[in-house]
Order: structure tokens, then sequence, then C-alpha cells
């Protein structure tokens, strides 16, 4: 690619890119500030410090990392799977009142409305189209679900380490998945998740923000559902 | 839209191998 090429690549994937960049940032700062945290722990307990290779391929970083991404991904698929079917009167997360419900093929541009450019599994319709019409809930719950089988694996290594250093016996995983532990990890990911998407869908109604796609127009009524922006 | 693909499949792939990484992480802690 040529330099304007690069920066037309650029600049088309400006979401992507940029909250792909801050996302390796957030995560190099997380490793970081967890050696200390684990060390200064380490320490407080009489156990040995660790090195920051010894801490990226412990249980304990894995657990940390594992239980925020869960609950993300939970958020995510729920929003996805729930704005099929409720709505919120005014919010532009939301579909206009009175269209509940997975809509028409046409409304969809999908089955014997589907048009030359759609989606190749669009076109080929049976097994593949059903598919693709749930792709997104699909992967965004599959990875919901592995982040939170990898948590449980992950917090319950790190669990029975801390067992072991304070000579107590180390549990089965099966057991593990009932420790309040386990629970307190999820469900304080959990609220966060759903009051911010919930404050979301109700403040977008009456609060704007000019330019945004989250947003409805500055000057749209506050009634009106859908933005046509 | 192939630098948009490549984007696409690179999220896809960082989340599946880091995910296949911690719970190696996980299992091989017992």
């Amino acid at each position: 690619m040529n330099g304007p090429a690069v920066l037309r690549a650029l600049r088309d994937n400006g979401l992507s890119l940029g909250f792909g960049t801050l996302f390796l940032l957030a995560l190099a700062g997380q490793a970081v500030t967890g050696q200390a945290d684990y060390n200064s722990q380490q320490l407080s307990s009489g156990g040995e410090p660790v090195s920051l290779g010894q801490y990226l391929v412990s249980s304990s970083f894995a657990v940390d990392v594992a239980e925020n991404w869960q609950s993300e991904y939970l958020q995510f698929f729920l929003y996805i799977f729930a704005t099929v079917w409720l709505l919120q009167r005014g919010s532009p997360e939301s579909k206009e009142t009175g269209h509940q419900g997975p809509q028409s093929d046409e409304q969809q541009r999908m089955g014997s409305h589907a048009e030359p450019n759609s989606p190749r599994w669009v076109l080929l319709g049976g097994w593949r189209e059903a598919m693709f019409s749930r792709s997104l809930g699909l992967v965004m719950s599959g990875i919901f679900l592995a982040s939170w089988g990898t948590q449980s694996i992950a917090g319950w290594a790190a669990y029975n380490s801390d067992q072991l250093a304070t000579r107590q016996d180390p549990i089965g995983w099966a057991d593990y998945l009932g420790e309040p532990d386990f629970w307190n990890r999820t469900l304080q990911n959990w609220q966060s998740e759903l009051l911010a998407v919930g404050s979301m869908a109700i403040f977008a109604v009456y609060l704007r923000q000019r330019g945004s796609s989250e947003s409805k127009q500055v000057g749209a009524p506050h009634q009106e559902t859908s933005s046509t922006s | 839209m192939r630098t948009t693909k490549a984007i696409f499949y690179a999220y896809l792939t960082l989340i599946v191998l880091s995910l296949a990484y911690f719970v190696a992480l996980g299992v091989t802690h017992r």
C-alpha cells in the first residue's frame, strides 16, 4: 500500500485500531501493576517476589484478565439478544416501539429479499443463512462462556496456590465453583456492566453527544427513538 | 475492506489464543 492508501485504511478502521491499541497499552499496564501488587502481597505474607515473566505465566494474572473479559462479553451478548425483544422508548440504542422480535425477511433484507451484494451466507440460504443471522450473538456469547470457563480454571489454580501457601488443602475444580471467591469475582464484574448498560439506555433518551453514533441528533426530540443519522 | 477483514481476524485470533493460553496456565498450575 502507498502512503495515501495506508492513511485511508487507518481512517476507515479508526474504532477497531484505536481501541485495539488502547487495549494493548492497558493490558501492559495491568501486567506491570499486577506484578507489583502481587509482590507486595507476597512480601507481606512471607513469600518470594516474582519477576514480570513469572507473573505473566501465573494463574493470578490469568484470572484477573479472564474475569474482566467474561463480564464485558456478557454485557454485549445480553445487549445483543435483549434488544431484539426489549425496547426503550426514546433511546437511540433501541428499535422503534412496536418493532419487537426478529422482524420480517423484507425488513432484514434476507431470504427472497436478499440483494446481489448481500453476504454470501445470506445468498446461500438454508442453515447457513439461519446461522449467519445469529452469528454476532453466537460469537459474543461463545466468547463469554469461554472467558467465564477460563476464569473458573485460572481462578481455581490461583485459589489453590493461595491454599498451599497458607498450608491448607487444595480443592477440586467443581468445589471451586461453589466457593465465594469464584462468585465474588464473577458478580462484582456483572453488576457494574449491567448498571452501565441500563443507565446508557436511559441516559441516551434525555442526553446528547453531538456527532456520536451512540447519541441521537442534538435537536432530536426526547420521545424520538431511532436516530436516522 | 481487506484491512478491515484482517483486523476482524486479528481480534478473533487474539481472543481465542489468549483464552487457550490462560486455560493452559490454569491447568498446568494445578
